[in-house]
């Protein structure tokens, strides 16, 4: 067709109607969008599962030739927004990660209630969760979300820093505070901490409350909901206190508000910090940071100076499920029927650095979390903290008040009214 | 030759012919604005009816629960800490952002509306960080404000033997909020220079020569007659970085995500925090609203008084 063709104005506008219409067929159509691109299923991990969710779904794939899947990976930050947008707009993924139990916009109890997610509960591994994860997976007594296994909270710590200063992990509180006094003697910071990442804030005090809350009151969540206790009078203000007095003793990196969970990881990797307070689900950015993942060890961090009441956080790790309007959810049910095999939970689990939900026989653990098991196995793991809180209120004000915490611009009683301010308000 | 022209007789203008502008034109019908009408009905004011509707409202943001709550959103608002100390963060911001922002920006437009070789050169160099992303110039600010003593900023502060100067320029709570300031200011200094450089360009040469010839010096000739009429300039400078200042939130969220703790938090953090993080969609628009009706207000009353100071120039 030659390029100096004149076109009528009557033509002009049936070309530009057609590429309009074609356009918008197009955009209902195509396969960059929501539940219904294409013939894949559409599916939105968080970062931290990557590595046993991806193994799960190319497994699954292999066994499965008629299946497919379109697989992508958002930061915590990012399911908080975007996902919770597109569920609200009723465009979400066929199938997506949720936060175990409550606690969090993006989780189990608030996205059920809200209708959001598929009925799991027909499927048989439904009914191998043990009864005290149930929580996490549960609302009303219909099953929402599967997660592989638990996440054990500890100190990731280098094991040639902790050489170099001569020695070994602690196991009590007292001794504690003489490794971290050795450490720092030695040139290097005891304990590297990245709080200017909001998440991270909360780990230290997450670590200590096992063992100044829950090993005294194991029935503190209930008491709290029952409106018979309160961080403020409970051992949350023993755990802060212990916190400050880290901080106060110098065994924090300079600076802790204005340093990143990456700056922090990279400071254990290398040396330049003996040991981080974390979950040993982001272990492998830890490994990633160190010369020779060999080098990283994991202990519980002790929280008190009887060593019988220095019980452990562990929580279910960010699981997925099935939304209630996709189109593929019957598809995204046989695979979630599929990771529920004890063989799949293991190897995603393993993948992931957590201990599986259930097994067949001995679980197979990565070699670090050794020392966390006999707490697992004698009932000393307390779930996640924010997972019973009954809004989502709650953890972001414990992320802030830290922060002023660490500031000097609040007080111990001050952060923890507002944290039972929070936890008042309505769901 | 001569010419005559004939005879004009006023003509009935059809009802069906298209109006006939008084300058000679053809006025265009209003059909032709209907396109765009409903595209920005549909975009923008339904949505926003909608929205605000949602103030009134319990919902959390997903799901179809919601429930009519009157204006209990609007009472808890004036109760709520959080919101009135991001309410006093944000003015202090676009207080520090319309001052600091737009004097560089003068001074920077004074400096390159001279006859200097490089002039053209520092033109393109001043407005060059307009062009960034602002999430990019965020995280670039990022690092320079790492708080280790051998990073970034404080690097260079001890390099040049200030290092009694080195700061926790994000995590101390009492500068971050004045490290985002300087931050914003840095990107958008720029813009504010290519405007007023705008309003240089068009005060006439002719009055300061004869300023001159009269023995009126630099500082006299830029009170008398450059600031008066640059008061355009001035009046669109202040209206956009007020705007920019009241609704900042990239580069808050980017930054300090509001932190540490409240430290910077502002209208525009509040309002997103209270819809995706603590799934209060119906307090969000609370806030949402308000900050609204406060940055029209504000809007409205500043280009009053900023217009009737052109008019008076």
């Amino acid at each position: 067709m030659a390029l100096d063709q004149t076109v009528s104005r009557r033509r002009l506008l049936q070309l530009m109607g057609g590429a309009a219409a074609v356009g918008t067929l197009a955009a209902c159509g195509g396969n960059g969008g929501g539940s219904s691109s294409g013939g894949q299923l559409k599916v939105i991990g968080a970062g931290s599962q990557e590595a046993g969710l991806r193994k799960a779904l190319d497994d699954y794939k292999k066994a499965n030739s008629d299946f497919d899947f379109n697989l992508s990976f958002s930061p915590a930050d990012q399911l908080q927004t975007a996902l919770r947008a597109q569920l609200a707009a009723g465009n979400a993924p066929d199938m997506h990660a949720v936060y175990p139990g409550n606690g969090s916009a993006m989780s189990m109890v608030q996205l059920s209630k809200a209708n959001l997610l598929t009925d799991l509960s027909s499927q048989s591994w439904t009914q191998k969760i043990p009864e005290g994860f149930k929580g996490a997976f549960q609302q009303d007594g219909k099953t929402f979300i599967f997660s592989p296994g638990t996440s054990v909270l500890g100190a990731i710590y280098n094991k040639k820093a902790f050489a170099s200063a001569g020695v070994e992990p602690p196991t009590t509180w007292s001794e504690l505070l003489t490794v971290c006094d050795k450490l720092k003697k030695k040139g290097i910071v005891p304990i590297a901490l990245g709080a200017q990442t909001p998440w991270v804030t909360q780990l230290i005090d997450y670590a200590l409350v096992p063992g100044t809350v829950y090993a005294k009151t194991p029935d503190f969540d209930d008491k709290m909901i029952a409106g018979n206790a309160s961080f403020g009078d409970s051992g949350w203000a023993d755990a802060m206190d212990k916190y400050l007095e880290l901080q106060k003793r110098g065994f924090f990196n300079d600076n802790p508000n204005g340093t990143t969970y990456e700056q922090a990881t990279s400071m254990v990797g290398t040396g330049k910090a003996a040991m981080a307070v974390q979950v040993s689900a982001v272990l492998q950015a830890f490994r990633d940071a160190s010369p020779s993942p060999d080098d990283l060890g994991m202990f519980p961090f002790p929280a008190t100076d009887v060593a019988a009441d220095n019980w452990i956080p562990g929580g279910i790790v960010v699981g997925i499920a099935v939304s209630a309007k996709s189109k593929r959810a019957e598809q995204a049910k046989k695979f979630i029927e599929y990771c529920g095999q004890p063989e799949v939970v293991s190897a995603w689990s393993q993948a992931v650095a957590c201990v599986p939900l259930y097994s067949d026989g001995d679980a197979k653990v990565d070699p670090v979390l050794t020392s966390f098991l006999p707490y697992l196995k004698d009932n000393k793991a307390v779930p996640f903290m924010d997972q019973r809180w009954p809004n989502a209120e709650v953890q972001p004000t414990h992320f802030a008040v830290v922060q002023e915490l660490l500031g000097g611009k609040t007080t111990v009683q001050g952060a923890l009214k507002k944290m039972d301010e929070a936890y008042r308000k309505t769901a | 030759m001569t010419v005559t022209a004939p005879p004009v007789t006023p003509v009935r203008r059809d009802a069906s012919k298209p109006p006939r502008r008084r300058g000679g034109g053809v006025a265009p019908p209003w059909l032709f604005a209907a396109p765009a009408l409903v595209v920005y009905a549909l975009v923008m004011l339904y949505p926003s009816i909608v929205g605000a509707g949602s103030a009134f409202t319990d919902w959390s943001g997903v799901g179809e629960a919601r429930s009519f709550v009157g204006v209990d959103n609007f009472k808890q608002l004036v109760h709520d800490d959080q919101a009135l100390g991001a309410l006093r963060n944000t003015l202090l911001l676009t207080i520090a952002i319309v001052v600091v922002q737009n004097g560089i920006g003068l001074l920077l437009a004074l400096g390159v509306h001279t006859n200097i070789k490089s002039r053209m050169a520092l033109r393109v160099i001043f407005f060059a960080p307009v062009v960034v992303s602002p999430v990019m110039v965020s995280f670039l600010w990022k690092y320079v404000y790492n708080p280790a003593p051998d990073a970034g900023l404080n690097a260079a502060l001890n390099a040049i033997g200030l290092g009694a100067l080195r700061q926790d320029w994000l995590g101390n709570p009492s500068l971050a909020i004045w490290s985002v300031a300087f931050t914003v200011i840095w990107q958008c200094a720029g813009y504010s220079m290519v405007i007023f450089l705008a309003g240089l360009e068009g005060v006439p040469q002719e009055l300061h020569e004869s300023a001159m010839v009269d023995g009126a010096g630099t500082v006299a000739r830029f009170r008398h007659i450059t600031w008066p009429l640059l008061a355009p300039a001035v009046t669109i400078n202040v209206m956009l970085s007020t705007v920019g200042g009241l609704t900042l939130f990239t580069q808050i969220i980017a930054m300090t995500n509001g932190g540490p703790g409240y430290a910077t938090d502002t209208l525009s953090t509040v309002l997103y925090k209270q819809a995706f993080v603590y799934g209060k969609f119906g307090y969000s628009t609370a806030v949402a609203l308000v900050l609204a009706i406060f940055v029209a207000a504000v809007s409205f009353i500043q280009i009053g008084y900023l217009r009737s100071r052109e008019t008076a120039a």
